[in-house]
C-alpha cells in the first residue's frame, strides 16, 4: 500500500473506533455525517470517490466495537450494488440519496436473511444480470445476536430493473459481501485479544497475574496468530476486490472461510481466559460470540467457502 | 490456482530471468536420482548446486553487493518464489554458512574474518552451528562449554548438540561461556571455530527419520586463537541474538513458497479430490498457507523497513511448524498404506518432499528445534503481547 493510502487508513481508523466507541447502536445520520455512507459513492453525487479498502477499515472497526447499526446492508453492499450497475438516472439519483442519507436501501440476495432491511426505504433484489429497484413487505427475524438486524423482504413491487454494467456480476458482490462480513470478524478478534491480554495482566490468582501462567499465555499466542494469519487473508481479498483482479474469488472464499471460522475459537477462547466473569452477561463478551457466530454463517459457512476452492483442484 | 499480486515492470522482468534460468539450470530428474543416495554423493550435488546458483548470482541474494549478494528485497522474494516454483533442490549444507554465519560476520565481525570467511563461503565453505548443549536446550543461556583465555588463545573444553550438518563442517559457529561468575547471558562468548583443530571430535547422532545429520561436538582441550573472537569477550549472547533472528525471515520465506508451490500441489495430485472431506481439508491447508506466504512476505518488508514487530519472527516459525506437521500428517493419512512403502525421501527436498509419513515424522525437527512451539509462545505472549513474564525466569 502507497503511504499516502496507508496514512488516510490510519486516519480512518482511528477516527471510526473513536467515534463507535462512545455507544453500541450508532444513528444513521451519524454514520452519514462521518462520510462513511458515501465512501464508495462517486464524487459527483456526493460521495467521496474511495474504494472498498477504505469501506474495509470501517467494517473492521464496526466489527471491533460490535457496533449495532445498517453499515453493512445499507452501505457496504448497498453502495457496492448500485456502483456495479449501468450508469441511469435511477441509479444515479439513489447513489446521490444513499450518499446524502435521504434514503436507505437494502439489498436481498436471498429473501429470509436480509441485512438491514427494517426501516430501509427501498429494497434492491439481486438477479442474475442486475437488480429489480422496488418495494417490500419486510418482516424481522429476530436472531440471538441483538447487533445485528436481518429480515425477510417479501411481495417486492418493483418499480424499475437496472442492468448490470459490462463485467459485473452477482458473485462478485457476493465477494464484497464475505469480504466485508471478515473484515468484521478480523475487527472483533482483535478487540477480544485486547481485552483477554488486558484481563489476564491485573487478574490475580495464585498471587500473581494469570497471564504470567504459560496455559493463559499460550492461549494468548494463539489467539494472536490466528488473527495475524487473518489480517493476511482478509487484507489480500481487499486488495483483489478493490482492485477487480481475477483472484478476488478465491482471495474472498479464504479469507471468509479462515477469518470467520477462527473468529469463533479467538472469541471463545477470550470467553474461557476472563472466567467465569466472562461467562456473565454484564461482561459482554457474549455479544462478540454471538457476533462471531453470527458472521460465520453469513454470506457463506467456511464450508461452503472452502467447497469453492476445492472446485479448483478438479 | 497460485495468483500472485500485481508487480511492478522490474519485478516482472526479473521474474521472467529466474524463469528462464530456472528451466534451464534446474535437473529434471534431480528428485529421482537423489533419493536414496549415500553422503558423499549428497554433499557433491549440494556443492555442485550451490556453484550453480552462485554462478548465476543467486546463491547469496541477501548479501551485500560488494561481498557478493546485492539483489533487491522485491527481488529476493521474486527468486525464492520462482525457485520454488520450479521445484528447485533446496541448499541444505550452505544453509547456516550464508544465513548464520554471514549475518554474524556481517554484524559483529572483523573486516580480517569477514575477508577470510565471505569469500571462502562463496567457494563452498560448510558451517555448523555449535549453540545447544545437552543441558541447555530451550534454555540456551544456561550453556556449560568453557574458554578460558591463555595468551593468544582460548582454550574450549564441553560438548554441543545438535549440530545439523557436523560431520561435513570446515567451521563451526561456538557459542562458549568466558566468564564463569557472571550473570548467565553476561559470561557468554561467540568464536569461529576451525572443525580441524585438535581435540573437535564429531559424532553423529541418527534422529527419528534415521538421518544421522544431527551431530554431538566433543571439544576437549581446543585451542582457538583470540582472533576468532566475534564481538567482545562476553558479549557473545548479543551477537547471537541479533543475528538468529537477522536471517529468519527469508528462509520462512522460502519455506512457505516452497509449501505453498511443490508441496501442496503433490497433496493435490496424489489426493482423492472427489472426496467432499478431503476437498475440505485441502482448501484449508490452501487458505492457510496462503496466509502464510502473506505473512512472511511481510516479515521480510517490515524487516527491511524496520517496523517488524518484536513477535513477527516467532509467530511465522509457530504457525509454519505446526501447519507443517497437519498438512504432512494430512498427506500420510490420505496416501494409505502405500505410503507406508516410501522408505526414503529425495535428499537435498524441503520438509514436503511428497515422502508424507517421512515429512510428517520430519515435522518434529521444526516443532522443537530452534525454539520449540512452547518457547515460541511464550515469546508472541511475552515480548508480542506484553503479559508478564514466568515469575522464576531470569
Amino acid at each position: 500500500m502507497a503511504p499516502e493510502f496507508s496514512e488516510f487508513h490510519d486516519e480512518l481508523r482511528s477516527v471510526a473506533g473513536d467515534l463507535l466507541a462512545k455507544d453500541r447502536a450508532v444513528d444513521w445520520s451519524s454514520l452519514v455525517d462521518a462520510g462513511w455512507v458515501g465512501l464508495e459513492v462517486p464524487e459527483q453525487f456526493g460521495g467521496a470517490g474511495a474504494t472498498f479498502a477504505e469501506v474495509a477499515v470501517v467494517c473492521e472497526e464496526m466489527g471491533r466495537a460490535a457496533s449495532a447499526n445498517s453499515y453493512l446492508g445499507s452501505a457496504v453492499l448497498a453502495v457496492g450494488a448500485l456502483n456495479t450497475l449501468q450508469p441511469n438516472q435511477t441509479r444515479d439519483q439513489l447513489l446521490t440519496d444513499v450518499a446524502s442519507g435521504a434514503t436507505r436501501i437494502a439489498v436481498v440476495f436471498e429473501s429470509e436473511f436480509v441485512p438491514d432491511a427494517k426501516g430501509a426505504d427501498r429494497v434492491l433484489v439481486v438477479t442474475n444480470d442486475g437488480v429489480d429497484v422496488g418495494t417490500a413487505t419486510v418482516t424481522p427475524q429476530p436472531v440471538l445476536d441483538e447487533t445485528r438486524h436481518l429480515a425477510s423482504v417479501r411481495d417486492v413491487e418493483v418499480t424499475e430493473r437496472l442492468q448490470f454494467r459490462e463485467g459485473a456480476t452477482v458473485r462478485g458482490l457476493l465477494d464484497r459481501a464475505a469480504a466485508a462480513v471478515a473484515c468484521d470478524s478480523l475487527g472483533l478478534c482483535e478487540a477480544m485479544l485486547s481485552a483477554t491480554v488486558g484481563y489476564a495482566k491485573v487478574r490475580q490468582q495464585f498471587g500473581r497475574p494469570i497471564g504470567s501462567f504459560q496455559a493463559v499465555k499460550h492461549a494468548c499466542a494463539d489467539m494472536a496468530v490466528s488473527i495475524a494469519v487473518s489480517r493476511q487473508l482478509v487484507g489480500a481479498a481487499v486488495q483483489a476486490i478493490a482492485e477487480d483482479r481475477a483472484d478476488a474469488h478465491s482471495s474472498a472464499a479464504m479469507a471468509k472461510s479462515y477469518a470467520c471460522g477462527t473468529a469463533v475459537d479467538v472469541v471463545g477462547k477470550a470467553m474461557q481466559l476472563h472466567g467465569g466473569i466472562g461467562y456473565t452477561w454484564e461482561s459482554g463478551i457474549h455479544v462478540y460470540l454471538k457476533r462471531a457466530a453470527l458472521n460465520r454463517s453469513l454470506f457463506g459457512s467456511p464450508a461452503a467457502h472452502r467447497k469453492e476452492l476445492a472446485n479448483r483442484y478438479l | 490456482m497460485y495468483e500472485n499480486s500485481p508487480e511492478s515492470r522490474t519485478q516482472a522482468q526479473f521474474r521472467q530471468q529466474v524463469r528462464a534460468w530456472c528451466e534451464q539450470h534446474i535437473p529434471p530428474d534431480w528428485r529421482q536420482s537423489q533419493t536414496g543416495v549415500d553422503d558423499d554423493e549428497f554433499v557433491r550435488f549440494q556443492k555442485s548446486w550451490f556453484a550453480e546458483l552462485h554462478s548465476a548470482g543467486y546463491a547469496v541474494p541477501h548479501w551485500p553487493r560488494e561481498w557478493g549478494g546485492g539483489l533487491s528485497v522485491p527481488e529476493q522474494i521474486v527468486l525464492y518464489q520462482e525457485l520454488a516454483a520450479h521445484d528447485a533442490p533446496r541448499l541444505v549444507l550452505a544453509f547456516v554458512g550464508i544465513h548464520h554465519a554471514a549475518a554474524t560476520l556481517l554484524a559483529a565481525g572483523t573486516d580480517e574474518q569477514r575477508r577470510r570467511h565471505l569469500p571462502a563461503i562463496l567457494d563452498g565453505e560448510i558451517w555448523v552451528q555449535g549453540f545447544s548443549e545437552p543441558e541447555a536446550g530451550s534454555d540456551l543461556a544456561s550453556l556449560r562449554t568453557s574458554a578460558r583465555r591463555a595468551g593468544d588463545s582460548y582454550v574450549v573444553n564441553g560438548q554441543k548438540l545438535w549440530a545439523s550438518g557436523g560431520k561435513h563442517a570446515d567451521w563451526c559457529l561456538l557459542l562458549a561461556r568466558t566468564d564463569p561468575d557472571a550473570p548467565k547471558r553476561k559470561g557468554i562468548s561467540y568464536f569461529l571455530l576451525d572443525m580441524t583443530t585438535p581435540g573437535v571430535e564429531v559424532r553423529p547422532i541418527r534422529n527419528a527419520i534415521g538421518d544421522s545429520h544431527f551431530c554431538e561436538v566433543f571439544l576437549n582441550d581446543v585451542e582457538i586463537p583470540a582472533a576468532n573472537l566475534v564481538g567482545a569477550e562476553n558479549a557473545g549472547w548479543q551477537v547471537a541474538q541479533a543475528t538468529l533472528g537477522a536471517e529468519r525471515g527469508l528462509t520462512m520465506l522460502e519455506l512457505a513458497e516452497r509449501l505453498g508451490n511443490a508441496g501442496f500441489r503433490w497433496l493435490v495430485q496424489s489426493a482423492p479430490v472427489d472426496d467432499p472431506v478431503v476437498a475440505d481439508r485441502l482448501a484449508q491447508f490452501e487458505t492457510e498457507i496462503t496466509g502464510l506466504r502473506g505473512l512472511c512476505r511481510k516479515v521480510v518488508e517490515d524487516s527491511e523497513n524496520g517496523t517488524v514487530g518484536p513477535a513477527d519472527a516467532s509467530i511465522v516459525k509457530l504457525f509454519y511448524s505446526e501447519l507443517l506437521q497437519r498438512l504432512t500428517d494430512f498427506g500420510a493419512e490420505i496416501g494409505g498404506m502405500a505410503a507406508h512403502t516410501r522408505l526414503a525421501k529425495p535428499m537435498s527436498s524441503g520438509w514436503e518432499s511428497g515422502s508424507w509419513l517421512l515429512d510428517f515424522i520430519g515435522s518434529w525437527e521444526w516443532t522443537i528445534p530452534g525454539g520449540s512451539s512452547e518457547i515460541q509462545r511464550t515469546i508472541i505472549g511475552e515480548r508480542g503481547l506484553g503479559l508478564p513474564r514466568e515469575p522464576s525466569a531470569v
